[in-house]
C-alpha cells in the first residue's frame, strides 16, 4: 500500500509546477468564456442553446486542455527522476516498481484533477447562470467521464516515461503520441478509407467501420463516452452495425486507463535504474 | 549472522564487467568501510542490495533476505544515502522528512530528525536552495530516520567541509553503539580508518583484501617496500622477478621503470636480494621504506603493475 505516500509525495510536487498553472487558469478562462459564447452567442443556427449542448462542448474542451496538460506536466514523471537521480531516493524507499509507477499515476491525475473538475464547474456554472437552467445528469457525467479521461491520458503519458531514464526520449514519446494518435489519426483513417474503396474518394458518406477506428485517440473515446450520457447516438449511413454504439467509447477509454500504465510497469520493473 | 552477505555477484553493463565476481561478508552491528578507487564497483554494489540493479549472477542478502525477491522488506529496515542522488528541489526538508516518514510507516518529528544533521533551521525552506553539504545532511537525516537496522552510506562525506565530516563519523559511530550495521563506501581511506572496525577493499569489480583497521596496521608494521636498481637484459629482470615473487614473506613484486618494488617481510628482505643475485642481476643500489596506510591501501586499490 505504500504507493498512497508516493501519490501524496508526487501530488506535493507536482502542484508547485507553473507550467501547471499556467495551463490551468488558461483552461478555467477558457471553459468560462465557451460557456458564454454559448450562451450569448447563436452557435448552433436557430435552435435554443440547451445546457445539455454546453455540456458536449465543453468536453471537447477539456480533451485538448487534458491531453497537453498531461503531456506538459507528465513526461517527466519517472523519466527525470531516473535522469536526476531523485529515483535513488524514491526507490531507497520501501517501494516496489509498481508502488512507485502506481503511486505516479495516481499523484499525477490528482493534480490534474483540480484544474480539470475547477474549470469544467466554472464552466457549467457560468453557462447554466445565464442560460437559466442546468442539465444536473449530464454535467455529473461530464466529471466522472473527465475523471477517467484525466486518468488514462496521465496512464499513457507516465506510461511512456516509465519506459525509459531520459527526458528527451520520454519528451519525444509523449509528443510523439500526441502527434500521430490525436492530430494526424483522421488523415491515417481517410487514407485507409480511400484504399479500400479501390483508390477513389468514396461517395456516400464514411463506410461504418471507420467509426472504430476513430474511437482510438483517447479524446475521440472521451467525447464518445460523454455523448453516451448526453443522450446522442452516432451518425451512421443507413441502418448501424451492432458495433456503432457509445459503448465502444467506453471499452477504448477503459483500454487507455489500463493498458500505458501496464506497459510502463512491465518496463520500468525490468530496468536497472 | 552476517548483515550483509554477497557470493559471486557478477554485473555485466554491455562490454563492462562492473563486478567480476564480489564475495563478501558484513557481520551483525559492525562498521563496515567498503574502499576502492572511483570506478571499482562500489556503487554498482550498493546499487544491487537496494535492487537499483539486478545482478547478471550471484547473490545478495541483507538481513537474510534475498536482495531481489524481499528487496522492499529489507529497504523497509535500511537507511540509504546513496550516490549521485538528487533531492526533490519544489519539496522543503520537512516534506522529504514526511515522505521517508509516510513511505516507512513511522512516527517521527522532521524538525527533530533534521536537528540532528544541523539542517533543522532550514526545515521550512525548499531543498533546492540548499547548498551541497545542507542536501547531503538533509539526506543523511532521512537516512537516519527511524532508526534503521542498517544503514548503507555511498560516499557520504561528499560536499561536506572538515565539520560536516566529522559530524557523519560521529553519527556513525552512535548509530552502531545501539546495534545498526553500518555499511560505509569511501574512496579516501582516511575518512573510514577512523570509525571501521572492518574495511574490504574493492578493485576492477572483486574484492581483493578485508581486514581489520588494526590487521592492515600490523601489515603496515611488519611490511616494508623494498626498492632495488638492477642491471640486466629485460629476460632477466623478468626471471628475477619471478624469482623474488617466490620468497617467503613477499607480498607483491611489480616494477618501476629500472627498479624492482618489493613488498616483504622483514624477514625476506635479504633473501629477496639474494634472489635478484641469482637471477642473474647486477644490483646498483637499493632502499627500503616502512609503508603507511595509505600506500597500503593503494597498492591493493591500483594494483602492484
Amino acid at each position: 500500500m505504500s504507493w498512497r505516500a508516493v501519490a501524496r509525495k508526487d501530488f506535493r510536487d507536482a502542484r508547485r509546477s507553473r507550467a501547471l498553472w499556467a495551463l490551468s487558469l488558461l483552461f478555467v478562462v477558457l471553459s468560462v468564456l465557451v460557456a458564454v459564447a454559448f450562451a450569448t452567442v447563436d452557435l448552433i443556427g436557430g435552435a435554443d442553446p440547451s445546457p445539455t449542448d454546453l455540456v458536449t462542448l465543453l468536453a471537447g474542451a477539456v480533451g485538448t486542455f487534458v491531453s497537453l496538460a498531461a503531456v506538459v506536466t507528465c513526461y517527466r514523471t519517472l523519466a527525470g527522476e531516473r535522469e536526476s537521480g531523485s529515483v535513488k531516493i524514491l526507490m531507497a524507499l520501501p517501494h516496489s516498481r509498481g508502488d512507485a509507477v502506481l503511486g505516479k499515476l495516481v499523484g499525477r491525475t490528482a493534480v490534474l484533477a483540480v484544474p480539470v473538475l475547477g474549470g469544467l464547474l466554472a464552466g457549467v456554472a457560468v453557462g447554466s447562470a445565464l442560460l437559466g437552467a442546468v442539465a444536473v445528469g449530464p454535467t455529473v457525467a461530464l466529471l466522472a467521464a473527465a475523471l477517467a479521461f484525466t486518468l488514462a491520458y496521465v496512464s499513457i503519458v507516465v506510461g511512456l516515461s516509465a519506459t525509459t531514464g531520459t527526458t528527451t526520449r520520454a519528451a519525444a514519446l509523449a509528443v510523439g503520441f500526441f502527434v500521430v494518435i490525436e492530430l494526424f489519426w483522421d488523415v491515417f483513417v481517410l487514407a485507409l478509407v480511400y484504399a479500400a474503396s479501390g483508390f477513389t474518394v468514396p461517395t456516400g458518406g464514411l463506410p461504418d467501420w471507420t467509426f472504430l477506428l476513430n474511437q482510438v485517440p483517447p479524446t475521440s473515446s472521451f467525447v464518445t463516452t460523454v455523448s453516451l450520457f448526453v443522450g446522442e447516438s452516432p451518425s451512421t449511413a443507413g441502418a448501424a452495425p451492432v458495433y456503432v454504439t457509445p459503448w465502444v467509447g467506453v471499452v477504448v477509454l477503459a483500454a487507455w486507463i489500463v493498458l500505458p500504465a501496464l506497459l510502463g510497469y512491465a518496463r520500468f520493473s525490468a530496468a536497472d535504474l | 549472522m552476517a548483515a550483509i552477505h554477497l557470493d559471486g555477484l557478477v554485473k555485466q553493463f554491455g562490454d563492462v564487467r562492473a563486478l567480476d565476481g564480489v564475495d563478501l561478508s558484513v557481520r551483525d552491528g559492525e562498521i563496515f568501510g567498503f574502499l576502492g578507487p572511483n570506478g571499482a564497483g562500489k556503487s554498482t554494489t550498493i546499487d544491487v542490495l537496494l535492487d537499483f540493479v539486478r545482478p547478471t549472477s550471484g547473490t545478495a542478502t541483507v538481513l537474510d533476505m534475498d536482495a531481489q525477491a524481499e528487496s522492499t522488506a529489507i529497504r523497509a529496515r535500511t537507511g540509504v544515502l546513496p550516490e549521485g542522488y538528487h533531492l526533490y528541489d519544489r519539496l522543503t526538508g520537512r516534506q522529504h522528512v514526511e515522505f521517508v516518514r509516510e513511505s516507512k510507516d513511522l512516527d517521527v518529528d522532521p524538525v527533530a530528525a533534521l536537528e540532528r544533521v544541523g539542517v533543522a533551521d532550514a526545515v521550512d525552506r525548499r531543498a533546492g536552495g540548499y547548498s551541497t553539504g545542507m542536501k547531503q545532511r538533509l539526506m543523511l537525516g532521512m537516512a537516519l530516520v527511524g532508526d534503521p537496522d542498517v544503514l548503507i552510506l555511498d560516499e557520504p562525506s561528499s560536499g561536506l567541509d572538515p565539520a560536516g565530516v566529522r559530524d557523519v563519523r560521529e553519527v556513525v559511530r552512535d548509530e552502531a553503539g545501539d546495534g545498526t550495521t553500518v555499511f560505509f563506501s569511501s574512496h579516501i581511506l582516511s575518512q573510514v580508518e577512523a570509525v571501521c572496525d572492518r574495511v574490504g577493499i574493492l578493485r576492477g569489480g572483486r574484492v581483493v583484501a578485508v581486514d581489520t583497521v588494526a590487521g592492515l596496521r600490523d601489515a603496515v608494521g611488519t611490511d616494508a617496500t623494498l626498492r632495488v636498481t638492477v642491471e640486466g637484459d629485460p629476460d632477466r629482470v623478468e626471471a628475477g622477478v619471478d624469482a623474488v615473487r617466490e620468497v617467503a614473506g613477499v607480498t607483491s613484486v611489480g616494477r618501476a621503470g629500472a627498479d624492482v618494488v618489493v613488498r616483504v617481510e622483514d624477514r625476506g628482505k635479504i633473501e629477496a636480494l639474494h634472489a635478484l643475485e641469482d637471477a642473474g642481476l647486477a644490483i646498483r643500489d637499493f632502499e627500503t621504506q616502512e609503508a603507511s596506510l595509505e600506500e597500503l591501501f593503494l597498492a591493493y586499490a591500483e594494483g602492484d603493475g
